[in-house]
């Protein structure tokens, strides 16, 4: 992508976003390491990780076309997974050892059936994910992830101990950490790097081992410690959406003169805002705790809208925000609905916001920089 | 300030006052079972017009939190869908329904039957309930609807409980819904004052036994060649034990008269429509526009609807043997049996084996996915049936549709796309 940034760390990050199978990975495979795909945020890293394999959240960088799976999936389905699909069945997954899957949305999945069907996998597993997130509900989920230990353990033939797991929830927990400071920079009035750079780092988190992707973004955060980026910004915004992975779709946003210094999207700071409780009783219901409850959720859980929104505001003031872009990808009911009810929330508490629907491969880039630019100039920068 | 809400309840009771007139003085066919689903109606608005003005407590609550629970526990409640779901026949508003929903700030690429969920909710169309029990399956837009009413201006503030469905329909799965249903009991109790009779709870399930087993009895006679069901009462057994009359005896009175005529035709060897030429699957709920669409298949095409999702259920009969059985059962009833929750929710595999059998069992020509654009998982599913109509042998054809909404794909081009498909693949 272009940058103006000259360091090395972040090069090999920007790289990692642009490709399916990135430098890093491609060792890691060749020195016979295994690599786990898994879909939606809500999939705990941890437990594919105290495996010994590297997590790999999916996505559908490189796509071009959707001309094999538009026989499993309608016109009315979310271009998210057409792409997907259609890398599956074109062989572009096929560095990935195993899938797990959950009951994330609509959409995405039925591409667990589609796969189970029509591709033969080795190993394939759907969770179930609770809509709320009570206490009942982490029990229920607690149960989920025990299972799913149990499974990759026996598949990959790897005993996971608590300790492996400890072990994987403070590695993960360090890489949030690095990256929350990364996110720290932001608040500067000039910071030193911008959304769509910050995408690119955030995506590479999911492609890597994280032993060495933390390795990297200690680098990254030394070389730009103390360092301002230009200024000259005419608004700083907030990003708000699901499954957004394209730096290139933020860069158009930043390139008409708003700078994106934060977000709540699930490849940006719903990541990584809070952490594992690493005090916990069990590591297992720590994860289920953690990934139900604790973290900021996505909008098809149920009851959290307030939360979620509250979470939204906070993040707009802690960053000073000027607007709020809502992103979503078309026939995506939950965040069309929850952008609805955001967009009532923000402006009672004083701050604009635009709402765009996109499809998954960046496109209509010039209908996109006229709407950004009508939304600022409509905030007077 | 005038009530909205309750003005629009006695303006649908009307309706159903005049429905009724007219099928009594007007009879044909099947106005024997007609006229209790009317009836059925009919009493149901009476009652919410009464709950209102006297004050007493009323729930908004959906299909598949098992109803018998709110029976055994006299509770008057509503379903918010439920104009949206009677067509433009019991819902004379229907179209200007619609355009309010077009007036939402939300795309319309979502459910027309969620947008006017929330056109209604937003417009205090519906009756203000003390509590709200909601459905957060089997879509991602169910659960968004729910999030929107909790937040709208009109009902902000309401003490609401949703179920919980797990995604699978194993036993853990079934006793952990089991839970959710006694939490919602708990919930109801706390903001009704009602409790929950085990022995009434008894008497209700035990008379849906008697509805399911009778309703069984009717699909089993739907297998015969020519089929003597008729198309106009398919949505009756689905109102009937999952909405209204749920443990009434005249529900009861209304499956034994449907199940008659069909034993009748079966007998005599004929079928409802003289010359059946096509046995079609319409493998989704039927169109509230469908009193347009279905009468041209029967005349035209000489096709009959053999089966459908308002119809296909597995018939879980509960065990009332103990509190713990009737919770369990009823937990698998409502999350294996209920209209588009069996097929949608879950994986792909439920509604994949439903349709291998009912293609068999049912001696099906055709299958038809309307492909409701509200049904996103369909829609992402529409791979898997067409393959295993390819094994099967049986023709497929994915139209396209809005079940809520004729303006989307208008009855007249469906017609023409069915003529098409029936055309080049031989049939009729």
């Amino acid at each position: 992508m272009e940058t103006n940034l000259k360091s090395k760390a972040f090069q090999e990050f920007s790289n990692a976003a642009e490709t399916l199978v990135n430098p890093v990975l491609q060792r890691w495979k060749d020195q016979g390491g295994k690599v786990v795909g898994y879909f939606c945020s809500t999939v705990p890293e941890e437990i594919i990780t105290a495996a010994g394999l590297t997590p790999f959240r999916m996505r559908a960088t490189g796509s071009t076309g959707t001309e094999e799976s538009d026989a499993f999936y309608s016109s009315i389905n979310c271009s998210f997974p057409r792409h997907c699909f259609n890398q599956v069945l074109t062989g572009d997954f096929k560095f990935l050892d195993g899938i797990v899957c959950v009951n994330s949305c609509d959409h995405v999945r039925r591409i667990y059936d589609n796969w189970k069907r029509f591709v033969p996998t080795d190993f394939i597993e759907m969770m179930s994910l609770p809509r709320k997130t009570g206490p009942d509900q982490v029990g229920w989920y607690t149960e989920e992830l025990a299972m799913l230990k149990d499974k990759v353990g026996k598949h990959f033939g790897v005993e996971i101990t608590d300790d492996r797991l400890w072990e994987a929830v403070k590695l993960h927990n360090e890489t949030r950490r690095l990256q929350k400071k990364l996110y720290e920079l932001r608040k500067q009035e000039k910071p030193p790097i911008t959304g769509a750079e910050t995408l690119a780092v955030m995506v590479a988190g999911t492609a890597m081992p994280k032993e060495q992707y933390n390795e990297k973004l200690r680098e990254l955060l030394d070389e730009l410690s103390g360092t301002e980026g230009p200024g000259g910004h005419r608004a700083r915004l907030l990003i708000v959406g699901g499954i957004l992975d394209d730096p290139a779709y933020i860069k158009v946003i930043e390139d008409q003169g708003g700078l994106v210094v934060t977000d709540s999207t699930c490849f940006g700071s719903r990541l990584m805002w809070v952490e594992v409780d690493e005090n916990a009783s069990d590591p297992i219901s720590a994860l289920a705790q953690y990934y139900l409850t604790d973290r900021p959720s996505c909008p098809r859980m149920y009851g959290e809208h307030d939360n979620r929104a509250q979470y939204v505001i906070d993040m707009c003031r802690e960053f000073n925000c000027d607007g709020v872009i809502g992103e979503r990808l078309i026939f995506c009911d939950s965040w069309l609905v929850e952008h609805y009810m955001l967009g009532q929330d923000l402006k009672a508490a004083g701050i604009p916001m635009l709402k765009l629907d996109r499809e998954y491969l960046t496109s209509g880039i010039g209908q996109l920089r006229t709407r950004v630019q009508a939304f600022l100039e409509t905030m007077g920068r | 300030m005038v009530d909205k809400g309750l003005e629009r309840t006695i303006a649908e009771r009307d309706h159903f006052e005049f429905l009724l007139k007219f099928l009594e003085e007007s009879p044909y066919e099947t106005s024997h079972l007609l006229i209790p689903l009317v009836k059925a109606n009919l009493e149901h608005y009476k009652d919410t017009v009464r709950y209102i003005e006297e004050g007493k407590p009323i729930i908004a609550s959906y299909f598949s939190n098992a109803p018998e629970i709110f029976t055994a526990m006299d509770i008057h409640w509503y379903c918010p869908v439920s104009a949206a779901f009677a067509g433009a026949g019991a819902n004379p508003y229907l179209m200007n329904d619609l355009e309010g929903a077009d007036k939402l700030a939300v795309s319309s690429d979502i459910c027309t039957l969620l947008r006017m969920a929330m056109y209604y909710t937003e417009a205090g169309l519906l009756p203000r309930p003390t509590a709200i029990v909601g459905m957060i399956i089997p879509c991602d837009g169910i659960v968004a609807l729910h999030e929107a009413s909790r937040r709208s201006k009109q009902w902000r503030g309401i003490p609401m409980f949703a179920p919980d469905p797990p995604y699978f329909t194993d036993e853990r799965s079934i006793d952990y819904f089991a839970q959710e249903l006694r939490r919602m009991v708990d919930f109801l109790t706390e903001h009704t004052g009602q409790k929950l009779d085990i022995g009434r709870l008894r008497e209700v399930v035990e008379v849906t036994n008697e509805q399911y087993k009778l309703w069984q009895e009717i699909n089993e006679l739907r297998r015969a060649v020519p089929c003597p069901f008729n198309w106009g009462v398919g949505g009756g057994p689905f109102a009937l034990t999952q909405n209204r009359w749920v443990g009434d005896l005249r529900g009861l009175e209304w499956f034994k008269a449907a199940l008659a005529d069909s034993e009748k035709l079966v007998k005599a060897g004929k079928g409802w429509l003289e010359n059946e030429k096509i046995r079609l699957l319409w493998f989704d709920v039927h169109p509230t526009w469908f009193f347009d669409l279905a009468p041209w298949l029967e005349e035209e095409w000489k096709a009959v609807i053999v089966m459908d999702m308002f119809s296909y259920c597995p018939y879980t009969l509960v065990d009332t043997s103990s509190e713990e059985t009737m919770f369990h059962d009823l937990a698998k009833r409502n999350l294996m049996d209920t209209t588009m929750i069996r097929q949608a929710v879950g994986v792909a595999d439920n509604f994949a084996s439903d349709l291998v059998r009912i293609v068999k069992d049912y001696k099906i020509d055709c299958v038809v996915w309307p492909a409701h654009m509200g049904h996103k998982d369909g829609a992402a599913s529409v791979g898997i049936m067409r393959e295993i109509c390819r094994d099967l042998g049986v023709p497929f054809l994915s139209i396209g549709i809005d079940t809520f909404d004729p303006r989307y794909t208008t009855p007249d081009e469906v017609k023409n796309t069915m003529s098409q498909f029936f055309t080049a693949m031989g049939l009729g």
